[in-house]
């Protein structure tokens, strides 16, 4: 019997040792940065597994703790705290009694309020979810981190879209030094003839008037752009319904300044490209470098092609600097939804999950989520790098 | 003589798109002071003034704790490198990717909940220093943009043949570094970068300010925190008079009540996204006027 086992674990001690040597093997080949992601994920995976266990252990006792505290207020049939009057003697009462001890006084009423308010299954569900995070917390909160995942997709794949677009719009235009609307109408102003004639004047006016408006439908584009998604969202709530995925997905993409910062980063590239000495001696060489004749329609392809015009490679070239900033795009965007799910209180989602245990003290439930947020950055982070080796080993190749 | 100096003066300030945007920022906001002196109530007028300097001279302390981080973080990194004190650079490296891979807005929020903790056990008692704490944790998750533009710069200068030449010269490398490479050579790139973590900085704070007020309130009371954009907008009066701009569009007459009723909302509203906008082309006509795109 002895010797069958001495044999077991010596075969499994050779196929560890054979495992070990083939990750080390499989490490070896892998680039550094990519090693250096796996390395942050585990040791981000192992400190959340500590403290995610280290708050569980705890959770149950706090809150009881907290009920027991809370418990004497609770059921005073002198006393209904959902009346702000009730509420406002009971803290006056405290005062009195822990003067020094304000905050914690506020915090008292409030929890008693929350344990106050609860009806029966809602104050079983809270004394009980002490006990920490449920399969039944776990899947729920897996469906709403599926569902962020199909949010930030598309949101990224649109504003990836959106920034060169807007990028390569802008530069254009100012290679045809075309000057902002209201420099074209002060322009136009100066230029106007004295005219005496009425029916002369008026298609001025309404060359002037049409300058001007289009001055004013991009100032307020430009505020939309730059409005925090909670501006965006308050001003329009009356009127749609601010709740959708579709309106989750606009929102995302439009606000927060989210399109028009990275658009100037992706317009630095194209300038910074503009300025290099191939461009010229293209230009030299005779390659067209025309922009008064440049396909504007072209601008707007999700394909984006300049045959046989000097941009072709000033994008080319752009694009491929570009890909490492998307990784900062990434953590903003996602930070930017985060604000969109918090700030609109939009039931059943993963951000908003996160206030409600943050509300609550479910440390545990937190510490899960903020896991999950975090492996999305770090999947995007190793998309990325490969996207630019890929990109690097075509070029090299090429 | 006097239009055409006027003339002049304005066409230089056309051309300098920086001080063009820092005037139209300073003109709305003055005109927006006067507006509100007159029309809106004097204590939410009081809340806004005191909302608007607080979110400003915490987006000014995110600058000045940058600046400390990211220097201390781009230099300590180069020392240990050249030190060839692998393992230490290596953990530093690492940290600081670990802060780049955590949502700024998460990191912020978190903070803030240690603060609103160190509230309640009432630890901290003065409103400063809630703000300087406030700035703290914003900076923690901003400074390594500021980090990584440094070593760029060290690392871009230190291709090029003057650095080799002056250490030859016998010119200590903290001189080379501090005066020749970051004071002489990238200071235009460092102020625009800071200009950028201005707003970068109350956008953070007006959102974990709004959201702290709006989904945390029954927890912290938003009293015990300094009042800011943020949180004077997440207040149900502010909120209605934002909805009332849906309303306006679909009934046009409703428009005029925007600019004598809803002031406190959108007064806030137009704050922040006016500031953010102005930011925006302050720094664009910033590095644009000092070839900063140019590299």
């Amino acid at each position: 019997m002895m010797v069958k086992i001495g044999s077991q674990l010596s075969e499994i001690k050779r196929h560890l040792i054979r495992f070990a040597t083939r990750f080390k093997k499989l490490v070896g080949t892998l680039p550094q940065k990519y090693v250096a992601h796996l390395c942050s994920i585990l040791f981000i995976g192992i400190l959340f597994v500590v403290f995610f266990l280290w708050v569980r252990s705890g959770s149950q006792a706090a809150r009881q703790q907290e009920y027991e505290a809370a418990s004497p207020y609770v059921n005073l049939s002198s006393l209904d705290l959902n009346q702000p009057l009730h509420k406002t003697l009971l803290k006056e009462s405290l005062r009195i009694f822990h003067p020094d001890a304000s905050v914690q006084n506020d915090s008292l009423v409030a929890r008693a309020q929350r344990y106050a308010t609860a009806d029966l299954a809602e104050l079983q569900a809270l004394l009980r979810s002490g006990a920490g995070m449920t399969w039944s917390d776990f899947f729920n909160i897996l469906g709403m981190y599926v569902s962020f995942i199909l949010t930030y997709l598309p949101v990224m794949v649109l504003t990836y879209y959106g920034v060169q677009t807007l990028a390569i719009f802008r530069f254009v235009q100012e290679k045809q030094q075309r000057g902002s609307y209201m420099a074209q109408v002060a322009q136009f102003i100066r230029n106007m003839p004295p005219y005496t004639d009425a029916s002369a004047l008026w298609p001025q006016v309404r060359a002037g008037g049409l300058l001007l408006l289009k001055a004013a439908a991009k100032g307020v584009l430009l505020l939309v752009l730059f409005s925090p998604a909670y501006v965006l969202s308050y001003s329009l709530r009356s009127r749609f319904d601010t709740d959708t995925f579709f309106f989750m997905i606009l929102l995302g993409v439009i606000s927060n300044g989210l399109l028009i910062t990275y658009a100037q980063k992706f317009y630095t590239f194209l300038v910074a490209e503009s300025h290099k000495g191939y461009v010229q001696t293209a230009v030299v060489k005779n390659l067209n470098a025309s922009y008064e004749s440049f396909p504007v329609p072209a601008i707007f392809r999700i394909r984006k092609q300049f045959p046989n015009h000097v941009f072709q490679h000033i994008y080319l070239n752009a694009r491929y600097q570009y890909i490492l900033t998307l990784k900062e795009q990434a953590s903003f965007l996602i930070t930017g939804l985060i604000i969109i799910e918090m700030a609109l209180n939009i039931h059943g989602h993963l951000a908003y999950e996160l206030l409600q245990n943050m509300l609550y003290e479910q440390y545990d439930i937190i510490l899960f989520i903020l896991m999950c947020l975090f492996l999305i950055v770090k999947f995007t982070e190793i998309s990325v790098d490969w996207w630019k080796d890929y990109e690097t080993r075509r070029y090299e190749n090429g | 003589m006097i239009t055409r100096q006027i003339q002049t003066f304005v066409a230089r300030l056309y051309r300098q798109k920086d001080k063009l945007w820092l005037s139209i920022w300073t003109a709305g906001i003055v005109t927006l002071w006067i507006w509100n002196r007159i029309f809106l109530n004097n204590p939410a007028f009081e809340q806004i003034q005191s909302a608007f300097i607080h979110t400003c001279l915490i987006a000014v302390l995110v600058i000045a704790f940058c600046c400390i981080l990211g220097w201390g973080a781009a230099i300590g990194l180069y020392v240990l490198e050249r030190s060839q004190k692998k393992g230490s650079a290596l953990a530093l490296s690492f940290l600081l990717n670990v802060i780049r891979s955590i949502p700024q807005i998460i990191g912020v929020l978190v903070g803030y909940v240690f603060i609103t903790m160190m509230l309640r056990q009432e630890v901290l008692q003065s409103e400063l220093l809630v703000m300087i704490l406030m700035a703290i944790v914003t900076s923690l998750f901003v400074f390594p943009e500021l980090a990584d533009l440094i070593r760029e710069r060290i690392d871009h200068y230190h291709t090029l043949d003057f650095v080799n030449a002056m250490l030859c010269c016998g010119i200590s490398e903290h001189r080379i570094i501090h005066v020749e490479i970051l004071w002489k050579n990238s200071l235009v790139h460092i102020i625009n970068k800071l200009i950028a973590i201005f707003g970068i900085a109350i956008f953070l704070q007006c959102s974990v300010d709004f959201i702290i007020s709006v989904g945390l309130s029954t927890n912290v009371s938003p009293v015990n925190l300094p009042i800011t954009l943020g949180s004077m907008l997440a207040r149900i009066d502010s909120k209605q008079d934002i909805l009332a701009i849906g309303y306006t569009l679909t009934h046009l007459t409703y428009l005029p009540n925007l600019f004598f009723q809803h002031l406190q909302g959108l007064t806030t509203a137009l704050l922040i996204v006016f500031t953010l906008l102005s930011i925006y082309h302050i720094a664009n006509g910033f590095a644009k006027r000092y070839g900063v795109l140019k590299g």
